[in-house]
């Protein structure tokens, strides 16, 4: 990944804690706080702990319970919950927010995809609606803007070719873009250089040589 | 911009605006023929200017309302506003984005109702046609001072209450200003009560905006000062409405 000297960065400082009411999870104090700079980090974490919370928190669209954090970039939430209009399709919807350049790309890699871009977006399919979102998170990068994309398990519903066609994306793009990826991945081998783990109230950072790279080995630091 | 193109691009892909500019276009053309003609055929140019006012309060009331407080509500709940408000656009860019796509809509169905006044209802005699070019400028910018805060009320009572109520509460708002305060005032006249007094008073005044009656009955545009009084009272509303809009609109749903 090309770092440019304005890299996004988000850092979560010892003593965040973030939650609705309550609070679901706690960056440790001892940990020294986590700082996240461009490329792919996966969010993990079981149902209910706080991913999507951590993602609205980084996001401001919600505020922590405790504690501070810095996003340094662009920001784009690709919420879970994210819907467009029943009668737009794919189409209207990349020309309405998207660059003329971009919104070009967008509908090539959506063909690539099998999406039908003139299709209402009412009648599309969960995980067809799920690339309209992606394609338009994706497309929206501006280059040299150090952009963080806050992804809430962009691969609910999507197929496996698909899932790859946007993973080989991210690894191919030099675009200094920092991911924040929250998802339930269904394959023990899925590679991860970087995953952030909400694990017993806790958020904490797993990069570097030593630790375990594979979601089967991950999935059983979860609790 | 982003959201209003996309608000935009959705008006245009539902194309009920098709009905709407129907509506303003044809009904004054057709409706004036209703009335006695053949008996008198004076009685068809104040016909359709009246026709094609009163289309368009009925349009702007029935579908651009309905359109801001559905696009309020839609924007809130389909996270949406949460995913611009990431993206650095705050909820009151948000909720001007919204109105002013409405705006577009609305702009043009006031254009098409003023230049069918000036075409096809128009007085022959100069002086006359003087005084009815300058009542159908003031109308259209009362008409305007009136609609645009209630168009952006609605998006914001729906982004937070939802469509329906977003939708009623500028409906009876016009309906209550345009023909309840009416009652009102005779209610006033009849009984000495001062909380109905305190409520005219405090009540908007919509009725001031229609100036449907001097165009039928060619009674000859408002004077200057007291159109600058008329505006005056309405920025004051609009000023009201646009703080009580700001306060209320929301880019995403109670947690």
């Amino acid at each position: 990944m090309k770092l440019t000297n304005n890299s996004p960065k988000v850092g979560l400082p010892g003593g965040l804690s973030i939650g609705y009411h309550e609070r679901l999870a706690q960056v440790a104090d001892e940990d020294g706080g986590i700082e996240l700079g461009s490329g792919t980090h996966y969010l993990l974490a079981r149902n209910g702990r706080g991913k999507t919370t951590l993602l609205r928190t980084l996001a401001g669209v919600l505020k922590p319970l405790d504690g501070d954090y810095s996003c340094e970039g662009r920001c784009q939430l690709l919420s879970e919950d994210l819907v467009f209009d029943h009668e737009l399709p794919a189409k209207v919807i990349f020309k309405a927010m998207l660059k003329k350049t971009r919104c070009k790309e967008a509908m090539e890699l959506a063909r690539k995809l099998e999406l039908d871009v003139c299709k209402p977006y009412g009648k599309l399919s969960t995980g067809n609606k799920r690339k309209v979102a992606l394609l338009l998170a994706e497309f929206s990068v501006e280059e040299g803007s150090s952009d963080i994309l806050l992804l809430d398990e962009p691969f609910t519903g999507l197929d496996a070719f698909a899932r790859e066609v946007f993973q080989d994306l991210w690894r191919r793009r030099e675009d200094g873009v920092l991911r924040l990826v929250s998802c339930h991945p269904d394959f023990d081998s899925m590679e991860m250089e970087s995953s952030v783990l909400i694990t017993d109230g806790k958020i904490i950072h797993l990069s570097g040589e030593q630790i375990p790279k594979q979601w089967g080995e991950l999935k059983v630091q979860l609790n | 911009m982003q959201l209003y193109r996309l608000t935009l691009a959705t008006m245009l892909q539902r194309k009920v605006w098709i009905i709407a500019l129907l509506c303003a276009l044809l009904l004054p053309i057709i409706l004036p023929y209703l009335t006695p003609h053949e008996s008198n055929p004076s009685l068809i140019e104040p016909a359709r200017a009246q026709a094609a006012w009163i289309c368009l309060w009925v349009v702007t009331i029935a579908w651009v309302f309905f359109q801001a407080a559905r696009f309020g509500d839609d924007t809130a709940r389909s996270g949406l506003g949460a995913y611009f408000l990431s993206a650095g656009v705050s909820r009151v860019s948000q909720m001007m984005q919204i109105w002013l796509a409405c705006l577009t809509f609305l702009l043009p169905l006031v254009a098409i109702t003023v230049a069918l006044c000036l075409i096809g209802a128009m007085p022959s005699e100069a002086s006359q046609a003087k005084m009815w070019v300058a009542t159908n400028m003031q109308y259209a910018a009362l008409f305007l001072l009136v609609i645009m805060p209630l168009v952006m009320l609605a998006a914001a009572v729906g982004s937070r209450f939802g469509s329906t109520i977003g939708y009623l509460v500028p409906l009876c708002l016009s309906v209550y200003g345009i023909y309840g305060v009416g009652y009102l005032a005779m209610m006033t006249t009849v009984q000495n009560n001062v909380l109905l007094d305190w409520l005219y008073v405090v009540s908007p005044h919509y009725h001031l905006a229609d100036l449907t009656p001097r165009l039928v009955f060619r009674h000859g545009s408002m004077l200057g000062s007291e159109f600058l009084h008329l505006v005056a009272y309405f920025v004051g509303i609009k000023l009201v409405l646009s703080m009580i809009s700001t306060l209320c609109f929301q880019a995403k749903p109670v947690t």
